[in-house]
């Protein structure tokens, strides 16, 4: 036999470390991709969204005239509420107005009613709202910070160009370019816009206005429907089906149905939710109980599924030592076996928790797509009223007409991500915090 | 080291755990035929064999820790001081206070020191306060020959122990329920020489309080801590004798063959 080199490879070690290299870079490259695709999407949802928590304000005093708003001048909040919101609209344009002229700003071109429709229609009803919950502001010269309207928001914001406008039937470019003025004398200013967190939703013209209050709301509610009835009933159910049920063909049979109700697409339930409790039981529609109950019904096996991991990998010793010292079986798994298995059950109930946060499609079908302005009450008569859900806002913003619901829908995107970023965290949070070694 | 102690005499006739033709069976497999064992009081009794002989069954036989695994049937006649322990009125819980356990691998609860003595009392009601309480966590400790290296730190987690400090907290727990009987199964055989050596010298001196069973690998530790020894063989009770005349004058040739090492 001839003595070979060890430095000289052979064709066999050639092609193997080849072949090594190969797949090295095929992984390599999946990861790549995979993380380009992730900046893409948050580069391209923060580029969108993040406009949606700036708003274009316009800032003046208004003169609340009580002859205007109080015509029988007794501040009767019923007979004061006979004067609508186009009676406000009229104040608001007419205060504008003198303020320009007190700033020295020719309105040009622009009509007294186009300087109106450069304020959101929201505005007149927020001040009615205002002057009605404290009528002893009649009378008084109080300043006020109004949303401009979409266009001129639009303006600031790269959506609407002077060319743009010229072409639009709501805004004009003359209007563009008093705005302009307008920020220069400091009327016109952009500001952080927490009422994109806590305003209901708007109209499809209104888009300045649309906020994720009603949803932030509804979300909640079902979050705490969920967390109150999937937690006790999954971590029952699975220590029942771990710790005591005998293991036979009718717990093989529950096992498999419930692997398969976990893959279960998400929308069946939703139909399940529609024909049990909406049709069957009379709940009402569009209810965070209602969805609260059928993302309970799609989270379960969600839950059921890692806590009974999380049983089973609790050593079998730890069991013989209870039982060894006389402890029930019910001792062994409530003071033992359970404290062991918190991390992981906690850990698949977050993670549980957080899917059900972001599913859209069961919602669709028991009515939370609806448009829904008024806040639902406290809990839990509140769970049975109206609500939308963060979700399913996206995708009813993602369908109007407007172009300023394209920031509004990855703005909701941006928030609804936080919340899952901040559940993921806590999750984490606990799995470190009761992690324990034996 | 006190090495073999071959000379030591039975001190009692008292029978605590009587089997009569006890039966085991896996699915249908019959993992223990016919045994017929007295286990006497304030004895150390041993339970040798080779691997698979079934003594280890046995042994969680006589606790009804067998119970736990579904396709495990027992028959024929196991009694605790004339009571059948496998009447359906039995419930096990009971029979394991009063007989204790103590397993080959050091099983603590991830507690701390403290909590693990003060478990088995604390279930039972054994205890009025916290004051009784402490008196039997610290005698317990005590008997287990770890009150001093563990006092100044009851609160550590019982986890953090050495594996031989981990094995005699495990004897503390087990006998903090005063249990009648103690059952090791092969206790020493995860720890080290020196640990091996003190849980030893702990068993012996348990025998004045309890009856204790072990099972054992180890032929030199059965005649070292044991007075009476029992053989098994594929299932079967070959032998049960005085410890003394297992190891020097057998009468079964297959217990001859084993602890000259011919078998096993």
């Amino acid at each position: 036999m001839t003595r070979v080199s060890l430095f000289a490879q052979d064709a066999r070690t050639k092609s193997r470390n080849a072949a090594e290299k190969r797949f090295r870079a095929y992984g390599l490259s999946a990861i790549v991709v995979a993380l380009l695709a992730l900046v893409w999407l948050l580069v391209s949802i923060f580029g969108n969204g993040l406009p949606a928590f700036r708003q274009t304000f316009i800032s003046f005093p208004v003169t609340l005239d009580a002859a205007v708003l109080d015509k029988a001048g007794n501040r009767n909040v019923a007979e004061m509420a006979k004067t609508t919101t186009i009676g406000y609209a009229k104040l608001l344009a007419t205060s504008l107005e003198a303020e320009l002229a007190a700033k020295g700003i020719d309105l040009g071109e622009v009509k007294s009613k186009d300087l109106t429709k450069m304020i959101s229609e929201e505005s007149p009803a927020t001040l009615r709202n205002r002057v009605l919950a404290d009528p002893s502001l009649i009378g008084q010269t109080v300043q006020v910070s109004v949303l401009a309207s979409g266009r001129i928001d639009g303006y600031y914001k790269g959506r609407v160009s002077m060319e743009s406008a010229a072409k639009d039937k709501n805004t004009s470019p003359e209007q563009l370019a008093l705005a302009d003025q307008m920020q220069s004398a400091g009327v016109l200013s952009m500001q952080l816009n927490p009422g994109f967190l806590t305003m209901p939703d708007a109209s499809d013209k209104r888009p300045e206005a649309a906020g994720l209050g009603v949803a932030i709301i509804g979300s909640l509610y079902m979050m705490v429907v969920v967390l109150v009835l999937a937690l006790p009933i999954g971590v029952a159910a699975s220590v029942y089906l771990e710790e005591f049920a005998p293991k036979n063909k009718f717990t093989d049979l529950i096992e498999v149905n419930i692997a398969n109700l976990a893959a279960v697409p998400s929308i069946v339930y939703g139909i399940l939710g529609l024909a049990i409790f909406i049709n069957f039981a009379g709940l009402p529609q569009s209810a965070p109980i209602v969805g609260g109950l059928v993302l309970t019904l799609m989270t379960l096996p969600r839950i059921i599924i890692p806590t009974r991991a999380a049983l089973k990998a609790v050593p079998p010793s730890i069991r013989d030592a209870a039982l060894g010292v006389g402890a029930s079986r019910l001792q062994t798994v409530t003071h033992h076996v359970l404290p062991l298995a918190m991390p992981g059950i906690l850990t698949g109930t977050i993670i549980g928790l957080a899917q059900a946060l972001g599913e859209t499609a069961p919602l669709l079908l028991i009515g939370m797509v609806a448009f829904v302005r008024d806040f639902p009450g406290a809990p839990p008569e509140g769970l049975f009223d109206p609500a939308a859900a963060l979700p399913v806002q996206i995708y009813n913003w993602t369908q109007r007409g407007d172009p300023g619901f394209v920031e509004r829908a990855s703005g909701a995107i941006i928030v609804l991500l936080v919340f899952l970023i901040a559940m993921n965290a806590i999750a984490i949070y606990f799995r470190r915090k009761f992690e324990r070694r034996w | 080291m006190k090495d073999q102690r071959l000379e030591t005499r039975v001190d009692t006739q008292t029978i605590k755990i009587e089997a009569r033709k006890a039966q085991v069976y896996y699915g249908t497999n019959h993992a223990i035929k016919d045994v017929d064992v007295d286990i006497l009081d304030k004895t150390v009794t041993a339970f040798i064999g080779p691997s698979g002989c079934g003594k280890s069954t046995f042994l969680r036989c006589l606790n009804r820790m067998n119970d736990t695994i579904p396709s495990c049937r027992v028959e024929g006649r196991i009694t605790l001081e004339g009571e059948d322990i496998y009447d359906p009125r039995v419930d096990p819980v009971q029979l394991r206070a009063r007989i204790g356990m103590v397993f080959q691998k050091p099983n603590p609860f991830p507690k701390s020191i403290y909590d693990n003595v003060a478990y088995g009392p604390k279930i039972h009601g054994l205890t009025r306060n916290k004051a009784e309480l402490d008196e039997v966590v610290e005698s317990c400790l005590r008997k287990a020959a770890l009150w001093n290296e563990v006092k100044d730190r009851l609160a550590a987690p019982g986890t953090g122990l050495s594996g031989g400090q981990q094995q005699r907290l495990c004897i503390a727990r087990a006998i903090a329920t005063s249990p009648e009987v103690l059952l090791m199964d092969e206790p020493c055989s995860a720890l080290d020489p020196i640990a091996t050596a003190q849980v030893e010298e702990l068993i012996d001196e348990l025998r004045s309080q309890f009856s204790v069973v072990i099972v054992t690998h180890s032929m030199q530790q059965a005649a070292r801590v044991s007075q009476r020894t029992a053989f098994f063989h594929l299932g079967n009770l070959v032998e049960f004798g005085e410890t003394g005349q297992i190891f020097t004058n057998p009468r079964d040739p297959r217990t001859e063959s084993y602890i000259s090492g011919r078998i096993g």
